[in-house]
């Protein structure tokens, strides 16, 4: 026995080194396991909760946007859009079930079921095999129902609303109230640090691009306990992890009330049907504000701003931009027209200001005015016109005679007096300026040296003079209120969701015109007698009983139209358009109103009509309004009937 | 007089605070791997880990039946069969090339009909066994030379290199601490350590640069620079390191360790239970733990300085080597102190081989014991 114990007795010293080096090692591991949870313990607390706390963004909602009698223009609408999961997807029995009832192309079927396939093949750990393929954009009512009532035996198909923006008057008024686009790439550095996301849509024109930053609200967010969130309730994982606060609720967007009217917009686009192109504008003759515009042809914002998928966004657009008529431009403010005729009262009221004429003075029109070698031509034979028959008459040969004697810097001076050649600031998509020429516009575009037919030409609104249709109903709009010029006005007020007005907008003056109340009155007679004098360019297409005031006018758009061919079988876009500007009524004027139709031919017999119907309409809404106000049956009565 | 009184013992003693020791961390284990295979995350992971805990039950019953075994004879047949269970070994290890199931980069399993056994595992034992042996007759009382201790170096140097091979960076480590623990107990030359050190030292970065795998490099790397690459093994690291931090002192409860439940720890069951384990008992109980496994080490220390021959004392320092080698690579990378290795923790980590080899171990530490 004693041996056997000398045999181990080498190892007798060894054995302290074995535990001190034992206790020495565990000590190390207790030391770093206290370092670990007791000092940084808070720190490694603070990562693990955020390993598995996510916030979820809550959605807001974008404001409304109203007409001046409370309709509603854009508003917005679940759309329902049907995700496949295509590793969870049974393709024997959930597959066809779903194709029965979302109906697809053969085509866009192929395409799904190849990129089913092609994920299904992946390896079981690859990321990618979670991902989710859209189907169906915006699916009927009855087939989310039938897809929500068999959630349980439909694995894998997910239907997910999502808001999209909807205009309830489609077409009408597009332009002013604008539509929504997918922010992109560029748009999302630009507004960096203002919480736009990948996805998110943002006002394209119009009020929803200008009113943007009112109308988008703010998001919100809600913390959620990650990969739990689906299951049972869970209040207490809830209650455990998350940290207060945990919630923030979205701000909704500012609504915004317009002064435009619907029903006069509606209108309009009834008096401009069997028209190609064209714009029509009509303002408030005492507050400047905007009524009604409508450019022609229009777009649907609904489909543009993604209501039917972005497909049909894609297919919408490549429509729009390849249309000659170009229905995306805005032809009532981002437009500028030669005026023709119609700025024959600003050539009228600059000589009578310039006391270079005499109302009564005649003028004889033999079919034009000679002037150095060459001659300009009228539209007729005249005989002896005077200011007021020349205005009626539309004479050319008169307007001729008087830029004779004034200068085209005169001209293009009343020109900006009436806010021409300058942006409105009606703040609503990009203005066209429009130009009133001057003697050194021309001769710095002109090399030659100027010629005294440039002002002829500009006297009766041809040559270099353009205009746009909102310039030219604000201008008409100060003749018939006595030379004020009001800035243009699209947003009446704005208001918190529950109908509280944050802000309201009163009408702004630009300028009073200098003018002699006499000589605008000669003006305003002479336009009154456009429409109503026998002999007047508007007098045949007048509807009695509409009492209305203006001008026609014909523009010339190119100088190739051969001699003598029939006017309306020249090539489209080589026909004059066709102007009325006017007001109404005559007496007390309350709306100005410019009517365009582009390559319409002649002002009196295209334009005219499509004025005095809208005036007719406009007339007709007033005293429907003004009834309502004042019920003819007392509201007791109703009942006893 | 102490020798007196052991000669006067009735027969073998089963050892308790051996055996309460080793139930404690079984049980402490079972309950662990339970709260570690139930997570919230998804179904299919749920229901593939399930099982798990519940296959470890059977593996924990088999091992304990086999460490009976192994316990009831007595521990000097073992010698005799030292050599022969070592070369049964070494044969297994060259089958794992030629039946080898592949398992992410590294052949280690062989499949015997529906059971899947790792030939490394049972090496250890049998390594220990062999260095046990060679411990046993060279007992001579002056300091050794290096060329002593060739044959040893030959013993050892076989597995390592066969399982270098498979490739397995953690298991041949664990064959060269422990058997050079084993022979730390012999009176070797100074100059010889000093040598060996310094070989070692040069032969570090050849092998480095010439017999480790790229992932094993990477590793390693990882482990020295956790920071630099947050979604790969230092990603595991450092998702181990928050689950340990969270449990604080008292721990976030029984199955209630987010980082476990929610998925952020992988190799939970098998690689991880540790950070499991300190998530839901926190510092108290996971100081607790690892008291555990210092009483085991230092029991067996105990148990060999009460062997009454060389052979006992060098197996239960060889076992005690073992446990010791595993708990301090396993806590050491689950609290980013060691690089990730894979290597288990003994008695907690799910896998039948590491238990069977970890129990039939300890049965041979209580057959030392027993026979003192």
């Amino acid at each position: 026995m004693l041996v056997q114990r000398s045999d181990v007795g080498e190892f007798r010293q060894r054995y302290r080194w074995l535990v001190l080096v034992t206790v020495l090692a565990f000590g190390i591991l207790i030391g770093r396991l206290a370092q670990l949870q007791l000092i940084e313990g808070d720190v490694h607390r603070a990562q693990a909760r955020k390993n598995i706390v996510r916030e979820r963004s809550l959605a807001t909602t974008r404001g409304v946007i109203r007409d001046a009698n409370g309709r509603v223009l854009a508003a917005n609408r679940p759309s329902y859009s049907v995700h496949i999961t295509p590793s969870v997807i049974d393709l024997e029995t959930t597959w066809p079930r779903v194709l029965k009832v979302v109906r697809l192309e053969d085509f866009e079927r192929a395409a799904i079921e190849k990129k089913i396939a092609e994920i299904k093949a992946l390896p079981k750990d690859d990321k990618r095999r979670s991902q989710q393929i859209l189907l169906k954009v915006d699916v009927d009512r009855d087939v989310v129902a039938f897809l929500e009532t068999h959630e349980k035996e439909l694995d894998g198909v997910e239907v997910t609303p999502a808001p999209v923006r909807y205009y309830p008057y489609g077409e009408l008024g597009a332009h002013v109230i604008g539509y929504m686009q997918e922010v992109d790439a560029e748009a999302l550095e630009r507004l960096d640090g203002r919480g736009y996301r990948a996805g998110d849509h943002i006002g394209a024109i119009g009020i929803e691009r200008r009113w943007e930053s009112y109308l988008r609200g703010q998001r919100g967010w809600r913390k959620i306990v990650r990969g739990v969130s689906r299951r049972e309730s869970n209040a207490e994982i809830d209650a455990k992890y998350l940290e207060e606060p945990r919630r923030l609720e979205p701000i909704p967007g500012r609504d915004i009330s317009l002064t435009l009217d619907i029903d006069l917009v509606s209108s309009i686009d009834k008096a401009m049907r069997g028209q190609l192109a064209g714009a029509v504008v009509v303002v408030d003759v005492r507050t400047g504000r905007l009524l009604a515009a409508l450019s022609k042809p229009s777009f649907d914002p609904n489909v543009v701003s993604g209501g039917n998928g972005v497909k049909a966004v894609r297919e919408a657009f490549r429509r729009l931009n390849s249309d000659p008529l170009k229905p995306t431009l805005d032809k009532t403010i981002s437009a500028a027209y030669p005026p023709g005729s119609t700025y024959k009262p600003f050539t009228a009221l600059a000589a009578l200001a310039d006391r270079l004429t005499d109302p009564d003075r005649e003028v004889d029109c033999h079919g034009g005015f000679e002037y150095g070698k060459r001659f300009f031509r009228c539209t007729g034979v005249h005989r002896k016109v005077n200011l007021h028959s020349a205005i009626v008459q539309s004479c050319n040969t008169y307007f001729y005679e008087l830029g004779s004697r004034l200068s085209i810097d005169r001209l293009a001076s009343i020109g900006l007096d009436f806010g021409f050649g300058v942006k409105t600031g009606i703040g609503v998509n990009p203005e066209a300026r429009g130009r009133m020429p001057t003697r050194s516009w021309y001769t710095r575009r002109y090399k030659e040296a100027f010629r005294g037919g440039f002002t002829l030409l500009s006297a009766i609104g041809q040559g270099a003079t353009t205009v746009s249709v909102l310039q030219l109903a604000l201008s008409y709009a100060a003749i018939a209120n006595g030379g004020t010029l009001y800035q243009p006005q699209v947003v009446r007020s704005i208001e918190t969701s529950d109908g509280t007005v944050v802000q309201d907008f009163p009408p702004r003056v630009r300028r009073m015109v200098e003018l002699d109340q006499d000589h605008l009155s000669m003006v305003q007679s002479a336009l009154a007698g456009v429409v109503n004098e026998r002999d007047g360019t508007a007098y045949k297409e007048r509807i009695p009983g509409v009492d209305m005031s203006g001008k026609t006018g014909t523009a010339q758009v190119s100088h190739v139209t051969p001699r003598g061919v029939d006017p309306d079988r020249v090539w489209y876009f080589n026909r004059d358009h066709a102007w009325f500007a006017g007001y109404a009524p005559s007496k007390s004027p309350e709306i100005a109103i410019v009517v365009i139709i582009e390559h319409g031919g002649g002002g009196g017999k295209n334009a005219a009509p499509v004025a005095m119907r809208v005036v007719r309409d406009w007339e007709k809404m007033k005293e429907k309004r003004v009834s309502a106000q004042t019920p003819p049956h007392p509201p007791g009565k109703r009942g006893s009937l | 007089m102490l020798g007196e009184r052991i000669s006067f013992r009735r027969g073998p003693m089963v050892d308790m605070p051996l055996l309460l020791g080793v139930v404690a961390i079984l049980t402490l284990g079972l309950v662990n791997l339970y709260s570690a295979t139930s997570v919230y995350i998804d179904d299919e992971s749920r229901a593939r880990l399930a099982d798990i805990y519940v296959t470890q039950i059977y593996w924990i019953v088999v091992g304990a039946l086999l460490a009976i075994l192994v316990a009831a004879i007595d521990y000097r047949h073992y010698e005799r069969l030292a050599p022969v269970l070592y070369a049964g070994g070494m044969v297994s290890l060259g089958l794992v090339f030629i039946l080898g199931r592949d398992i992410r980069g590294s052949s280690r399993w062989i499949q015997l009909g529906s059971f899947a056994f790792q030939p490394s595992e049972f090496m250890k034992l049998f390594l220990i066994l062999m260095i046990a042996k060679f411990v046993h007759n060279d007992s001579r009382t002056e300091p050794r030379t290096l060329f002593d201790l060739a044959p040893a170096a030959l013993w050892i140097l076989l597995p390592v290199a066969a399982v270098m091979a498979q490739p397995d960076l953690g298991t041949s480590l664990i064959y060269l601490l422990t058997a050079i623990s084993m022979l730390a107990m012999m009176r070797v030359r100074v100059l010889s350590v000093l040598s060996l050190v310094t070989t070692g030292a040069i032969s570090l970065p050849l092998a480095w640069m010439y017999v480790m795998r790229d992932y094993q490099k990477h590793r390693i790397t990882s482990f020295l620079n956790p920071e630099a690459d947050k979604t790969g093994t230092g990603w595991h690291a450092l998702q181990s390191q928050t689950a340990i931090g969270n449990g604080q002192l008292t721990g976030e409860g029984f199955m209630q360790g987010t980082q476990n439940q929610f998925g952020f720890l992988p190799e939970q069951y098998s690689d991880f239970p540790f950070a499991v384990f300190s998530e839901d008992w926190g510092f108290v109980g996971t100081v607790f733990l690892i008291a555990l496994y210092a009483f085991i080490c230092i029991w067996a220390i105990h148990v060999a300085s009460q062997a009454k021959d060389r052979f006992g004392a060098a197996l239960a320092v060889g076992v005690g080597a073992m446990v010791f080698w595993h708990a301090i690579f396993n806590i050491g990378m689950a609290m980013g102190v060691l690089p990730v290795v894979g290597i288990t923790l003994p008695l907690f980590s799910y896998g039948g081989s590491s238990v069977l080899t970890m129990l039939m171990g300890l049965g041979l530490l209580m057959n030392v014991s027993m026979r003192r």
